[in-house]
């Protein structure tokens, strides 16, 4: 009989004998991509080992290696005790790796887990030899750093040194010169201040203020040399110090100038002016701005630079779901930037109400592109008489939205509708008919009704209402199982990855819509949980937090869900930056031809984390119907 | 001790053997921590459940060792049969094809007393597959294996038992012992698979019980 090699009975054949362990391999990135003969090689240097629940893992034990959640779930924490990244089945993390800059990380098992070790030297060996998986972990160890940071205050523009907002271009003027020479010279370049240098070295400097307070006012002769009037030896600034360091500097003395030094020699000059301005691409500064717009027109001048501050943030390294608070903290402050120019147009409030955002704005998320989706919730004791004032108030906030970029929602869930400004009772009777008689269109319609949250006005009017909402729906099991058929109707696009499913509405052919097949599944999947639980919070990520933490959800399958909306949105936020990059309309079409391996496949978890939260929604919800 | 001894009466029977080469190692020492001991994590295929009537079909081996099961140890055996798969294939997903190119039973009960060698033998419900294995050793060398053994079963009904909690039939399958653990579905069934999916669910059990601390093979029996 004619054996082949791998046929010899005393030989491991690692792929076909170990073929459990590999197939999990296969789901795992990188691991997915290997070779065959390199998985062969991971297959047999593995080692499985078991952790019970509380027990530490250290950077010094003597077995190194990546590790590889089978199951169970691994928090890392840092030498503080600050959570680092919460790991679940398919993860993997490498202590050695971690500690690269001394900080002490340690992983501490929450949920007994079933570790496999791949130890360092066949790891160090596959990362020089397979660039892919070398480059996933190089890539997975700055998501670790950039994920640590989600702990940390958002980066600030203040922390940024000096070189890039300080002008070089400098006036600068012999201690001979007179008063009148440098006054002309700073007018002819416009300037407010002159550098007095005799040689290489900085003497003095002088100021506008210096002129008139020093000069005019006490009647000095035009020929005065300017070294009478200078400040001598003024304070310097090293140009390695952050715009901080520099507005400290300058609000303690009450200085508008300092100049720039590097290794002791002049190299520029900073004014009170230049640091306002290295602020611009700071959102707190753009919502103020907007706060203090006297119209619509200028709000939409403000907010035309809006997809350039965007590009800014996402090049700084800002993640999506930063970016989306924030573009959602503007649209905030620009409807109520609205509300507050309508009110004083048309008088005072004739009876308590509140405004209220739906959909991705009530939710924090949104991106660039997003329609508006308001209502209105008025108190009880508001009179028929009244209902003009509040209509009229609806049109010109709406209108203000359009023409500020927020288009109007093409299913006029809007403050200008009359079903979505009504009275608090209204409202409760609306809720009432919702969950009592679902019908799936009304519940497509109004599925994101119930991510609401008050904008202005009384909050306590849209509390209430979601109180009712919260109290009815949970305790209707048809109604929920209306909303999980709703939530099961869109699917996740995962053929896309295979043959392309083509969104049928022509222009985009190629392409799959990442907040219609993404996003919006993944949101109503939480939704309905956070419905069923009685959940008031909105934002996706802390309903998925409160899920678990009382323990509806496994840990697992909660940050499933976080990391599969980041991942989404991530991608989302990336296309978009690209679009404007080049200048287009941004919009959420993704075309995964065009994406990098590894985004693809990350995209592919996540859209097969969300096919598999169908799956369950399901059995839950749909027991029996379907 | 008492293996030691049983050992010394075959001594002579067995010369010249693989089963004398493995009986050369020492035998692992009863207080020894678990993480300085080696344990051979096995698991048979029969045709039958019945060791009159069956044969080995198959054989599936892993290592334990200094706390964790080296994969790269792992090995599976198909056994040449004399007789057809018949019933069991349906079983086993084994097909007298496939067990052409097995190996003679000696060739197999050899490869295993190699990796065997100075090593704890550890089986799920170890008294079926102990009766299949000291068969074929008495036909080969006219002794049974002598080796020192954990049964996972006997250990998790042990286990059970002391604490009085009752037990549901089929409790103790490997996949029931295994979920209780919180371990994944192992979902196949090979030879090879069980002794693997056996080795993981002997580290949870040493896992819970020894809480970190020192474990003897003692506290396993």
């Amino acid at each position: 009989m004619n054996r082949r090699p791998e046929d010899q009975p005393d030989a491991l054949r690692p792929l076909v004998d170990l073929a459990p362990v590999a197939d999990f391999l296969r789901r795992t990135l990188p691991f997915q991509d290997l070779p065959a003969a390199e998985l062969e090689q991971v297959l047999a240097a593995l080692r499985i080992s078991y952790h019970v629940h509380g027990s530490t893992l250290l950077a010094d034990a003597p077995e190194q290696g990546l590790r590889i959640l089978r199951s169970g779930a691994v928090d890392l924490r840092d030498r503080d005790n600050t959570l680092l990244d919460r790991l679940g089945e398919g993860e993997s993390f490498h202590l050695g790796g971690l500690n690269a800059g001394g900080d002490e990380v340690r992983a501490i098992v929450i949920e007994d887990a079933l570790l496999y070790l791949l130890p360092d030297a066949a790891y160090q060996r596959l990362r020089q030899r397979n660039r892919p998986f070398d480059r996933y972990f190089s890539s997975q160890r700055s998501r670790r750093l950039r994920r640590a940071a989600r702990y940390q205050p958002a980066p600030n523009t203040l922390l940024q040194d000096l070189r890039g907002c300080m002008s070089t271009d400098l006036l600068t003027v012999t201690p001979g010169d007179s008063l009148q020479t440098v006054a002309r010279a700073m007018t002819a370049r416009r300037v407010s201040s002159a550098l007095v240098l005799e040689g290489d070295r900085l003497q003095g400097i002088v100021t506008d203020r210096d002129l008139r307070t020093r000069c005019v006012a006490e009647a000095l002769p035009v020929s005065t040399s300017i070294a009478a009037v200078m400040t001598p030896a003024p304070e310097t600034i090293d140009a390695d110090s952050t715009l901080f360091d520099a507005t400290l500097q300058m609000t303690r003395r009450g200085y508008h100038h300092l100049p720039v030094t590097e290794d002791g020699r002049l190299t520029g000059m900073i004014t009170s002016s230049d640091l306002i301005l290295a602020r611009q691409d700071d959102p707190v500064y753009l919502v103020q701005h907007i706060s203090r717009q006297d119209g619509a027109e200028g709000i939409r001048d403000l907010l035309a630079g809006l997809p350039q501050l965007v590009l800014q943030w996402h090049q700084a390294g800002m993640r999506a779901q930063q970016v989306g608070r924030i573009l959602t903290a503007i649209t905030d402050a620009v409807t109520v930037r609205l509300i507050q120019l309508a009110e004083a147009e048309l008088g005072p409030a004739p009876a308590a109400w509140c405004w209220t955002a739906f959909g991705s704005q009530g939710r924090a998320e949104q991106l660039l592109g997003a329609d508006q989706d308001n209502g209105m919730i008025l108190a009880d004791d508001a009179r028929p008489e009244h209902a003009p004032w509040f209509a009229a108030l609806a049109h010109k906030v709406c209108d203000g939205l359009d023409l500020c970029g927020y288009p109007y929602c093409q299913g006029e869930v809007m403050a200008t509708t009359d079903s979505w400004r009504q009275p608090l009772a209204q409202w409760r009777e609306t809720v009432r008919r919702w969950t009592d008689t679902p019908t799936p269109a009304a519940v497509m319609r109004v599925s994101i009704f119930f991510d609401l949250r008050a904008v202005y006005g009384d909050a306590g009017l849209c509390a209430a209402l979601q109180d009712e909402m919260l109290h009815r729906a949970s305790r209707n099991s048809i109604f929920l199982a209306a909303l999980a058929a709703n939530a099961l109707d869109r699917r996740p696009p995962l053929g896309i990855f295979r043959r392309f499913v083509i969104e049928r509405d022509g222009e985009h052919r190629d392409a799959a819509d990442l907040k219609k097949r993404g996003v919006m599944p993944l949101t109503d999947i939480v939704r309905l949980h956070a419905l069923a639980h009685c959940v008031t919070a909105v934002n996706t990520e802390e309903r998925l937090q409160t899920l678990a933490s009382e323990r509806h959800l496994t840990i697992g399958d909660s940050r499933n869900l976080a990391d599969a909306l980041h991942c989404i949105q991530q991608q989302r936020l990336q296309q978009q930056c690209q679009q404007v990059l080049r200048g287009a309309e941004p919009d959420n079409f993704l075309n995964p031809r065009g994406l990098p391996t590894m985004a693809r496949e990350q995209l592919r978890d996540a859209f097969t984390i969300i096919d598999q939260a169908q799956a369950a929604l399901r059995l839950t919800y749909r027991a029996g119907l379907d | 001790m008492w293996l030691a001894l049983r050992r010394l009466r075959w001594a002579r029977r067995v010369a010249a053997s693989p089963l004398q080469a493995c009986w050369r190692e020492p035998l692992p020492g009863r207080r020894c921590d678990w993480r300085a001991l080696s344990f051979l994590v096995c698991d048979a295929e029969m045709s039958s459940l019945d060791p009159r009537q069956g044969e080995l079909l198959s054989l599936g081996w892993v290592t334990v060792a200094e706390g964790a099961v080296q994969l790269g140890t792992a090995r599976h055996q198909l056994i040449a049969s004399e007789h057809g798969v018949g019933q069991s294939a349906t079983i086993h997903q084994i097909h007298d094809r496939e067990l052409a190119a097995a190996s003679p039973p000696a060739a197999a009960m050899a490869a295993l007393l190699q990796a065997a060698a100075g090593k704890v033998l550890v089986l799920h419900h170890a008294p079926l597959d102990l009766a299949y294995l000291n068969r074929l050793s008495r036909q080969l060398y006219g002794a049974s294996l002598l080796l020192p053994v954990v049964d996972t079963l006997a250990l998790e009904r042990a286990q059970r038992e002391r604490r009085g909690s009752p037990l549901t039939p089929g409790a103790l399958t490997l996949q029931a012992c295994r979920a209780h653990y919180g371990l994944p579905d192992h979902g196949a069934h090979n030879a090879l698979q069980d002794a693997l999916a056996t080795a993981e669910l002997l580290l949870a059990q040493i896992a819970r019980r020894s809480a970190g601390g020192r474990f003897t093979l003692g506290d396993l029996r």
